[in-house]
């Protein structure tokens, strides 16, 4: 379990995170969601006991990061955007180097499991240098998992993957939480969030602006509508708001080249085409 | 210190042994003062030119330490694998000392190897008894601690540009200058320490390189701390 508590982080005279304070519970994947510079990678370093917060604490698995931030780092595995690897070392030796580092009584076994695991078995002994991205960050997700770790923490990992690649990682993502682990996915792919989080925590500008389940989210606000419509513009915004209506955006649709099409043929007297679905919502 | 110990050797096994680059640019500093004996066949040449030559074979291969300290470091910061290091449960002094003690063992091995090469090869080139003449023991052992020194020093110092720049490149650039300046102290070194007191002048040099050292390292500690690092990266 995760316990964030009023952390703040300063690097200089820069705020880095403010006060930030949200939970993650052991079988639950939560998203911390912001724009890059937002803390996420700040309050996730804090959280692996990788940086020292300036204020608040982090309790992870009953040990706090200012206490024993050594024992933290027994219980978190870390994984970020980018494998960092040590491209000259075989797989099997990088992941036994990293169980020596966690005193594991057993690194090659835990090293030939993590790689059937992640469907790497048959490149062992091969050296990281020759694998693809997407096996690189594999490995990087096997060094996280090397200690079998009741917390995760998962920086941008499917950064640069291709959406097979991304599609597998978060396969095996929900798959972890079945095992009862406490993940935090850090992120600014929303979709990715809304596929496989559990709750999220919006962060901006080093502080926690909303946080809540992945639906009340969603459903929270008032309902807005999607109108398509031909004619002048300021008119029609003059016509809603004359029945009580508040227009919040008002934007030209370019059309496109499919779109075009279809108006052509339908001008040119070719019948009215059937057109593709485009957006669901309410029919003017 | 078992952590250190740990990288210390993936470092042996995979940085050095695994780089083939490193192997060649080791070689080529090895290989040099080999070289300059068996160019050197003056039946003139007298213990203060034995000498220096014999500062030359075990300092040339120690050049090549810094340039390996400088990238092991830089290259740690550039690639981002000093993350999972630092996320593992290890002290920030164990990946120091163990990234120093990896890529010092090799070359201070090297700089061995290269002085018993130089003994034998000039003993044939110059006569064994003018050579155990010019280098008693306590000489060949005063070399060889002067050797360490210098690569613990210069690692230190070099430890401290690696944690200020950000590339490779510029560490390498760097650690370029600390190399020549040491080939321009030492091409001067052995005459002058050969001359000075029958050679022991060499101990005063132990204790610059000493005070140098405690120096570079208190300044490495401080740059090295994992908040001073991940700062930069």
């Amino acid at each position: 379990m995760i316990d964030v508590r009023e952390i703040s982080r300063r690097f200089g005279n820069t705020l880095a995170l403010d006060h930030a304070s949200f939970r993650v519970e052991p079988g639950e994947i939560v998203a911390l969601l912001g724009p890059n510079g937002a803390g996420k990678t700040t309050a996730s370093r804090i959280i692996a006991g990788i940086l020292a917060p300036s204020d608040g604490d982090v309790i992870v698995d009953g040990i706090s990061v200012r206490t024993d931030p050594n024992a933290v780092r027994r219980r978190c595995g870390f994984v970020t955007d980018q494998p960092a690897l040590y491209e000259r070392m075989p797989l099997r030796e990088y992941l036994e180097f990293f169980g020596r580092l966690y005193e594991l009584p057993d690194t090659g076994r835990r090293a030939n499991e993590l790689a059937l695991l992640l469907g790497l078995a048959d490149r062992l002994d091969a050296r990281l240098g020759t694998f693809s991205r997407g096996m690189k960050q594999k490995v990087a997700i096997a060094r996280a998992l090397v200690h079998d770790p009741p917390v995760l923490l998962l920086d941008e990992p499917a950064t640069a993957l291709d959406p097979e690649m991304a599609r597998t990682l978060r396969d095996f993502i929900v798959s972890l939480r079945a095992r009862h682990r406490a993940i935090l996915l850090c992120t600014h792919d929303l979709d990715e969030a809304q596929r496989i989080a559990d709750r999220v925590v919006i962060v901006y500008k080093g502080r926690v602006a909303r946080e809540g389940r992945v639906g009340d989210l969603r459903a929270a606000g008032r309902d807005t509508y999607v109108a398509t419509f031909a004619g002048d513009p300021e008119r029609a915004r003059a016509a809603l708001n004359g029945v009580g209506i508040d227009v919040l955006s008002l934007t030209q649709e370019v059309r496109s080249l499919e779109e075009a099409y279809f108006a052509v043929v339908s001008e040119a007297g070719g019948g009215s085409p059937v057109q593709p679905d485009r957006r669901k919502g309410v029919d003017a | 210190m078992k952590y250190a110990w740990q990288i210390a050797w993936r470092e042996i096994r995979w940085e050095i042994f695994g780089d083939r680059g490193a192997i060649f640019r080791m070689a080529i500093f090895a290989a040099l003062p080999v070289a300059f004996v068996l160019t050197n066949r003056s039946p003139r040449i007298g213990e203060i030119g034995i000498f220096a030559l014999a500062l030359q074979s075990v300092l040339f291969p120690a050049l090549s330490g810094v340039a390996l300290i400088s990238s092991t470091f830089t290259q740690e910061k550039e690639n981002g694998t000093i993350i999972p290091l630092l996320a593992s449960p290890v002290r920030d002094v164990d990946i120091v000392v163990g990234k120093l003690v990896g890529m010092i063992i090799p070359v201070f091995s090297l700089c061995i190897a290269s002085l018993a090469v130089y003994y034998v090869l000039a003993g044939s080139q110059y006569g064994e008894t003018r050579v155990a003449a010019a280098l008693p023991p306590a000489i060949l052992y005063s070399l060889v601690v002067v050797a360490l020194l210098y690569l613990l020093t210069a690692g230190s110092w070099v430890l401290i540009v690696a944690a200020l720049v950000r590339t490779t490149r510029a560490g390498q650039q760097v650690a370029g200058l600390l190399i020549a300046l040491s080939v321009a102290v030492f091409a001067g070194l052995g005459a002058a320490a050969a001359q000075i007191g029958d050679g022991y002048a060499l101990i005063a040099l132990g204790l610059l390189l000493v005070g140098s050292d405690v120096v570079a390292v208190q300044v490495a500690r401080r740059v090295w701390q994992r908040e001073e690092v991940l700062a930069r990266l």
